[in-house]
């Protein structure tokens, strides 16, 4: 343990003061700081909670019913990042639908999806664009790509989202949040720094190492003593205040914000990413036509109050019985940065 | 000039079958012992034998540190060598896919020569079979090894005792790593290479330091995480990480980190874990230094009275954290 690390060690074991609760609010925090046992070194008053910062985890039932009818109803080949291929929809997941027949492909990158529709002309190809500013970004590159090559036989179905409003949505559930690292090299931290001046939420950017990780719990232990609203920047290593232009850029030059439905929040206004007009030939629920399809999430499970904070996974009644990764009953088992999966994967 | 490829005819066992095994095997695996009637047949060994059989389906067949000719002598050495049983005599069986370059064929079998000249175990009988295209993916081999176990050694995944240090013999994940990136399915460019090793030399390394070791084992499919939980379990004793002293190759690590995967679980085919009394553990790590595939190898963890059946990490933040099962099968013919 360096230096720097014992200090911050030191502040959190010795933390005496009012009960505090602290929100990660991205997945990959949440699986380090299980990985690293971090819950373990908090004394009793700290409660470290986690939030809706996994993108599969956040992604709606109704999204995963939309990607199934456009595989089993349009024969259309569907490309997704790995993980989400396990979210049970209403009635089955994408590997249920898989079993039926659809064509489902994991990728690794939405070019990937690109490079597999003009391998396939005469195959419709979706991507599943999820996630946050940090993906976003290359779901745009894909559909602008596919537009200046006249590509005709590929779309994007998106469910992308934005976090600002997302920490707007869960003020109050927290004392401070543990913002993103990633999230935020992109967006840059004005939106974090307007949520401090003008609603008093208190915050610390942290990156995903160790170090990184105590430091930043330890500033903001610091400054919630202090009680003044705070927004500090601990990763100001890959973190500037001016984000990244060039992902900033093309996100707004395919993409503009539009309402979007969160597993578990509702339908958080101006919280999501959808294609511009210019590209409506790449949106996969205008060029099928899709009908408006609203999807049903099992009411045994308690995901949504998991991504809030309100519960923890294990005061779910399906978790770790019925609910498991080999058999995920809710998204937030489905992902290594899912909460369920990493209370399960890591419970003593 | 067209490539030649292995046919059908190669396998029908009459002249072609004869022209293939004189070309191919016996150029490379010609030793006294080396049959051309219908088994071997050997001079008697004295002591207790080890014996045993593997078979390799590895994709692809070739990839940066070895082939799947190279890995079929190792891991059947390996299984061996953990038994404290010195490689002594090998049998090796093709199953040849129609179409498949004779060329890449010879190259297999010389790595396979190679690696048996180096352990010096001898290849002593074979047997060749071509299948119709599309029928099985390349080539897969299987081989079987007998060997001589060294008077004194007696390991089992059964004797991890409380108390006893973990050692590796080097860096975790090489070989899944590269695989992995070999089938290029993730577009990541590195040089990483396979640990894929013979390690009969570091056996007789660390026997001649003592002969009192409970438990060697090779980490293959399922990497180190999983032969630690299995050794938990075998001998009902809990196994206590320090994080921070397990080898991890820096490249490994970039390649775990943006693919989320744990080094622990890529499977190793050079690699050994070794379960040894705490005050003889300094000795065989020092003395593995010196060895070819062991430069290395370093004390890991300790077994432990409690935690029956679990593997602990200490984490690098000093507290204690479960080292997470697997889940499944994490890639498909790694071996």
């Amino acid at each position: 343990m360096n230096e720097q690390m014992m200090k911050a060690r030191e502040i959190i074991t010795g933390y005496k003061g009012r009960p505090l609760r602290i929100m990660e609010v991205c997945g990959t925090h949440t699986h380090e700081i299980f990985r690293l046992g971090l819950r373990k070194l908090v004394p009793e008053g700290i409660d470290i909670i986690s939030g809706p910062g996994c993108p599969v985890c956040v992604t709606a039932v109704g999204f995963i019913d939309e990607a199934i009818w456009l595989a089993l109803e349009k024969g259309c080949m569907i490309c997704t990042f790995g993980d989400l291929i396990k979210v049970p929809g209403t009635e089955m997941s994408l590997a249920g639908a898989r079993s039926k027949g659809a064509n489902v492909r994991p990728v690794y990158s939405p070019l990937d999806a690109v490079q597999l529709a003009r391998e396939n002309p005469d195959t419709q190809v979706v991507f599943l664009a999820v996630g946050f500013e940090t993906t976003t970004p290359s779901a745009c590159l894909a559909a602008k790509t596919a537009k200046e090559e006249g590509l005709a036989n590929f779309s994007l179905l998106t469910a992308n989202k934005t976090m600002p409003n997302a920490y707007n949505a869960l003020v109050g559930s927290a004392d401070a949040f543990i913002y993103p690292g990633h999230v935020n090299a992109i967006t840059g931290n004005a939106a974090c720094i307007k949520l401090c001046e003008e609603k008093g939420v208190s915050g610390v950017v942290a990156g995903f190492t160790a170090s990184e990780l105590m430091t930043a719990l330890a500033v903001c232990i610091k400054l919630l003593e202090k009680g003044e609203p705070f927004f500090k920047n601990c990763y100001p290593r890959v973190v500037k205040d001016e984000g990244n232009p060039a992902a900033i850029r093309i996100m707004n030059e395919v993409m503009e914000p539009c309402d979007s439905e969160w597993r578990g929040l509702g339908v958080i206004p101006m919280s999501g990413m959808k294609l511009r007009s210019d590209y409506a030939d790449y949106d996969a629920r205008i060029k099928f036509a899709m009908p408006e399809i609203k999807g049903k999430p099992n009411p045994a499970c308690r995901c949504g109050d998991v991504l809030q904070g309100k519960c923890k996974p294990s005061d779910c009644k399906v978790f770790g019985k019925v609910c498991t990764p080999l058999h995920p009953v809710g998204a937030c088992m489905v992902s290594d940065e899912g909460a369920c999966s990493a209370y399960y994967q890591y419970a003593d | 000039m067209t490539e030649q490829t292995v046919t059908l005819a190669h396998g029908a066992g009459g002249r072609q079958t004869s022209e293939l095994i004189e070309k191919v095997f016996k150029a490379h695996f010609s030793n006294p012992e080396f049959t051309a009637d219908d088994a071997a047949v050997l001079p008697k060994i004295d002591g207790r034998l080890g014996f045993t059989t593997d078979g390799f389906i590895v994709s692809p067949w070739k990839f940066n540190g070895g082939n799947i000719g190279k890995l079929s002598i190792c891991g059947t050495v390996n299984d061996l060598s953990c038994m404290g049983a010195k490689p002594k005599y090998m049998t090796c069986a093709f199953v040849i896919e129609e179409g498949f370059s004779l060329a890449a064929l010879e190259e297999i079998a010389a790595a396979m020569e190679k690696t048996a000249a180096e352990v010096g175990v001898k290849i002593v009988a074979g047997d060749t079979k071509v299948a119709g295209k599309g029928q099985v993916d390349g080539v897969f081999i299987t081989t079987t090894g007998m060997g001589e176990i060294i008077e004194g050694a007696d390991t089992s995944g059964k004797y991890a005792k409380p108390g006893d240090a973990v050692i590796v013999t080097g860096d975790v994940g090489r070989h899944g790593c590269t695989i992995l990136l070999a089938r290029d399915t993730y577009g990541i460019d590195s040089d990483v290479d396979s640990d894929c090793a013979p390690l009969w030399g570091t056996v007789e390394d660390m026997l001649s330091v003592t002969k009192d070791i409970h438990v060697i084992r090779d980490a293959t499919r399922g990497g180190v995480g999983t032969v630690l939980y299995e050794i938990a379990e075998q001998s009902d004793v809990g196994i206590a990480l320090d994080q921070t002293a397990i080898p991890v190759d820096e490249r490994v690590k970039g390649v775990c980190g943006l693919l989320g995967l744990e080094p622990l679980y890529l499977a190793c085919e050079g690699r050994l874990v070794i379960f040894a009394p705490a005050d003889k553990a300094q000795a065989i790590v020092d003395k593995l230094h010196e060895g070819k595939y062991s430069k290395n190898a370093a004390i890991i963890g300790r077994v432990t009275e409690e935690n029956k059946g679990r593997v602990i990490l200490e984490t690098e933040i000093g507290t204690q954290t479960i080292l997470p099962q697997p889940k499944g099968e994490l890639l498909p013919r790694i071996c």
